[in-house]
């Protein structure tokens, strides 16, 4: 259960032996890992080790699924984020999450940007520019920047989706999450995708769950392998992908990545 | 697509092309006798809905048209006879047989069914969101049947308890409170009416209840199928559940949400024996908020019992039974548009 | 590594997880208050059924026993609910039969025989009719069957009626119960050489068959409750009927007629009781609806793989 040498208290994030029990059975048992600030992180594992579990317990939406008890916690720059005098919705703000599939709402680019701005009612001069600089970051501000006002449902896959992303940057977060975020998408897209990503991680903590090892290689510092919702094994990525210690981590590493 | 890809009879000499079918399957080609076995044939049971549509319009035309003696002449619509369609159409001179003005009763239904159709919608929508984003799926479970469980009460029931119960209550209490304080506002102050409590509020009421269950249960749909992924990307940006369904669920089910409000309106529009039973066969404009009035369809089921044997009558409500039926298949058909099927709605009574 | 403590030089205000200002407890407060006030909503929807169900229970079970419920014969003062039970039974029969044999084919073969436009229309047409209110029905009733085929008020008129009435549902419930089995069922099915009867008969309506029983008990439980067509059209019956032309009447006819009754505590005693029984027959019918679908759902889980 080694990680990087990150002293805990520099940590943006930090997991600290966190469990999710659904009535049966664990999800995850006894997971410890601290996300240092601007890196990329990739969670891989077999379909069912509990990745995605895992990532929705950073920001709380693990709570919406009825039935699961998490134990352990995550602090968010020292605050426990589990602490019953914490709102999920000021973590969330400060975490943000990009899903598999894109979902942009029904409304203009600029307004599905906006949507986290226009909650606290900014501005309408910072939501311009927070929109604006966010749409750089991930990548789509040349293609939209002339009509921000059309539909963002007419925008190709790989658009919505990091539509989907600058969204989550616009409130910005320390932190992003993202769950397989290029799965439905086609390879050009996906590498539209892993471009922003590759940008993003020099700006603010990415956690990367991804089937795709291949990907893990391509974008991420680090790689943490989960197997039956424990940590197995975590390093920087080309010491997991080619030097692999534990026999499970060997066994999918060499599964997946000829 | 191709038509010798099947094992089946074999194909003619003289090759027909497949009859097109609803979603494209393949079929055998088959002789010309039996593409009209394919076609025509199923067309007659199809074409029942339609045959019967037309009958009822047939049906309320000739009555329309009869006069005095019972002739049966179809088509003889034109609404001559003692209706007068000009300014008079809207008095409120309903006294047969001398007096023939209908359009109290246009007027009154929709001054019921209106604000019914506001109330049902609020509360609705209210249930509905309480039901898709607040409340456990313990407790929706048997909450959502126990609301459509009120469209089966039926109507004649609802009645009766509204008659001895709600009416008075409304008469003795309601009435004289709103009276009290809402009596700024024209039309809301005066007299609070009878005690008995016969009037718009409670007829209003009776609706509002009558077109709930529809509003509830296609708001609900409309709002269930946010999919799951949109539901979640707006509360992982932050959002309350509130924000969310506001921002991202409401606009989603606009739809659902506009074809409840046209099917609610149907239902409260059309509502017959219930109103009947609290309003009898109220004929007046009501002078203020609290005064009886009376409905299409309340006044056309009310007073048939008094028209059989007078020709004119008949055909005179008839004539509102034309127009209360135009209307409602209006509504309908523009709410319809809106809903993509029909699962389940028999529940609701529609 | 710097002296400071590394935490609160990153530490921005944003980032504090336990935001007191007054936009955040706005925000949050008002979503909670909504949750507490939007089920009570509910209450305006229950409220109605329960005090319905007590009034009428509470006036119909102190004198309901098995005499009043199957005597057919009037003594002085009481009213009796043999005559309307049975009248009922009958007209619903009538009624119900008519309705499927008039709305399931038509519904099966707009599902399965028709262009997609006709069928759009047709569904349309049907939805129309489902709308359409009874009164008006009940006109209609009254013109064809009572007087244009000169039936009168009787039985049979009232029982059409109710058929025609009841037809738009059935329709429905057929068209969508066969246009909603899975593609690759009926793709199978043609592709194994079945002609569209044979796999209407064979296949089509197994699966397509508790979704329809389904929607003709839920026509039942809306024919039961319908006062407007049968009043229009049936008079009021004292004996049991003889014949289809025979004057007839029906629970709702009953309650409507006595419930504020000038003669006597029992005869309006009578209407609460079909008032009652009524309830719980459409009670009934909604619990074999709900009955039928579960096990329609589990039996059929395996098709949708």
């Amino acid at each position: 259960m080694s990680g990087a040498p990150v002293p805990p208290a520099a940590s943006v994030l930090s997991v600290q032996h966190l469990s999710v029990l659904a009535k049966d059975r664990p999800i995850l048992s006894g997971v410890s890992l601290d996300f240092a600030g601007r890196s990329l992180t990739a969670v891989v594992g077999p379909s069912g080790c509990g990745k995605t579990t895992f990532i929705r317990s950073l920001n709380r939406m693990v709570e919406l699924t009825p039935g699961l008890r998490v134990e352990g916690t995550v602090l968010y720059v020292g605050q426990d984020i589990y602490d019953p005098h914490v709102n999920p919705v000021l973590v969330r703000r400060r975490i943000g999450m990009v899903f598999q599939r894109p979902t942009v709402f029904p409304m203009s680019v600029f307004e599905n940007a906006a949507f986290g701005l226009r909650l606290v009612h900014e501005s309408e001069e910072e939501i311009d520019k927070a929109v604006s600089e966010a749409l750089r970051r991930s990548g789509l501000w040349d293609e939209v920047k002339d009509d921000l006002d059309r539909s963002a449902l007419s925008l190709s896959g790989g658009q919505q989706q990091r539509l989907c992303i600058a969204r989550a940057l616009a409130v910005r977060p320390r932190v992003l999450l993202l769950d397989e975020p290029t799965s439905a998408l086609d390879p050009a897209a996906t590498q539209r995708v892993e471009a922003t990503m590759q940008r993003l991680k020099e700006e603010i903590v990415l956690v990367l769950v991804t089937h795709n090892v291949g990907q893990a290689a391509r974008v991420s510092d680090r790689v943490a392998f989960l197997h039956s919702g424990r940590l197995v094994e975590v390093g920087p990525t080309a010491d997991i992908l080619e030097r692999p210690r534990d026999p499970l981590t060997v066994q999918f590493i060499t599964g997946r990545f000829e | 697509m191709s038509t010798t890809a099947v094992p089946g009879p074999p194909a003619e000499s003289q090759p027909v092309p497949p009859p097109s079918s609803p979603d494209g399957a393949p079929r055998t080609v088959r002789r010309r006798g039996a593409w009209i076995l394919h076609t025509i044939v199923p067309l007659v049971p199809a074409l029942v809905p339609v045959a019967i549509v037309v009958a009822i319009v047939f049906a309320l035309l000739s009555l329309a048209g009869m006069s005095i003696g019972l002739s049966l002449t179809p088509f003889s619509f034109r609404f001559r006879g003692p209706v007068n369609f000009g300014w008079a159409f809207f008095g409120s001179d309903f006294a047969p047989p001398y007096h023939w003005e209908i359009g109290v009763f246009i007027v009154g239904s929709f001054l019921t069914a209106i604000p019914a159709l506001f109330l049902s919608m609020a509360i609705g929508l209210g249930i509905a969101i309480a039901s898709t984003t607040y409340l456990p799926r313990s407790l929706t479970a048997w909450l959502d049947p126990f609301v459509d469980l009120l469209a089966g009460i039926p109507s004649v029931v609802f009645g009766i308890w509204a008659y001895a119960y709600a009416a008075p209550y409304f008469g003795v209490t309601i009435n004289p409170w709103l009276s009290m304080h809402l009596g700024f506002i024209p039309g809301f102050g005066g007299s609070p009416g009878l005690p008995t409590g016969e009037g718009l509020p409670v007829t209003i009421f009776i609706l509002t209840l009558m077109a709930l269950p529809i509003t509830t249960l296609l708001i609900r749909d409309a709002l269930r199928s946010l999919p799951r992924d949109l539901w979640e990307s707006g509360l992982a940006l932050g959002a309350t559940r509130w924000e969310t369904m506001r921002r991202v669920g409401l606009p989603h089910g606009m739809r659902g949400i506009l074809s409840a409000g046209f099917l609610g309106f149907g239902r409260a529009f059309g509502e017959t024996v219930a109103v009947a039973i609290v309003l009898g066969g109220a004929s007046r404009y009501p002078t203020n908020f609290y005064g009886e009035t009376g409905t299409m369809a309340a006044t056309m089921f009310a007073l048939l019992d008094s028209a059989y044997g007078n020709g004119q009558f008949l055909a005179l409500l008839s004539e509102m039974a034309i127009v209360l039926l135009a209307i409602t298949l209006a509504v309908n058909i523009v709410g319809r548009r809106f809903v993509s099927s029909f699962v389940g709605y028999e529940i609701a009574g529609m | 590594m710097a002296t400071a403590n590394p935490m609160t030089r990153m530490l921005t205000p944003e980032d504090l997880l336990t935001d007191r200002s007054l936009r955040t407890r706005w925000r949050i407060g008002f979503d909670r208050a909504v949750g507490w006030v939007l089920p009570l909503l509910f209450g305006v929807a229950i409220l109605p059924i329960l005090a319905v169900v007590y009034y009428v229970g509470s006036r119909a079970l102190p004198t309901l026993t098995v005499t009043v419920l199957t005597s057919t014969s009037l003594t002085a003062g009481v009213d009796v609910l043999g005559v309307p039970i049975i009248c009922t039974f009958e007209i619903m029969a009538v009624a119900t039969l008519l309705a499927v044999a008039l709305g399931l084919f038509g519904g099966i073969a707009t599902a399965e025989f028709l262009p997609d436009r006709l069928a759009g229309w047709i569904r349309t047409t049907a939805n129309m009719l489902a709308g359409t209110p009874s009164v008006v029905m009940g006109y209609f009733g009254y013109f064809t069957f009572v007087l244009y085929f000169g039936w009168g008020l009787s039985l049979i008129s009232g029982a059409f009626t109710l058929a025609f009435f009841m037809t738009p549902y059935v329709f429905r419930t057929a068209d969508l119960a066969f246009t909603s089995v899975p593609r690759h069922v009926r793709e199978a099915a043609y592709g194994s050489g079945a002609g569209p009867l044979q796999y209407i008969l064979r296949i089509g309506s197994r699966i397509a068959l508790p979704q329809i029983l389904t929607g003709v008990f839920l026509a039942m439980a809306i024919g039961v409750g319908e006062t407007a067509p049968i009043v229009l059209t049936t008079a009021a019956a004292t004996i049991v009927p003889h014949s289809l032309f025979s004057p007839a009447t029906f629970l709702t006819a009953l309650i409507f007629a006595n419930y504020g009754s000038s003669l006597g505590a029992g005869y309006v005693n009578v209407a609460f009781q079909a008032a009652f029984i009524l309830i719980v027959v459409v009670m009934l019918l909604n619990v074999l609806v709900r009955i039928v679908s579960a096990r329609y759902q589990k039996k059929l889980e395996g098709l949708y793989l």
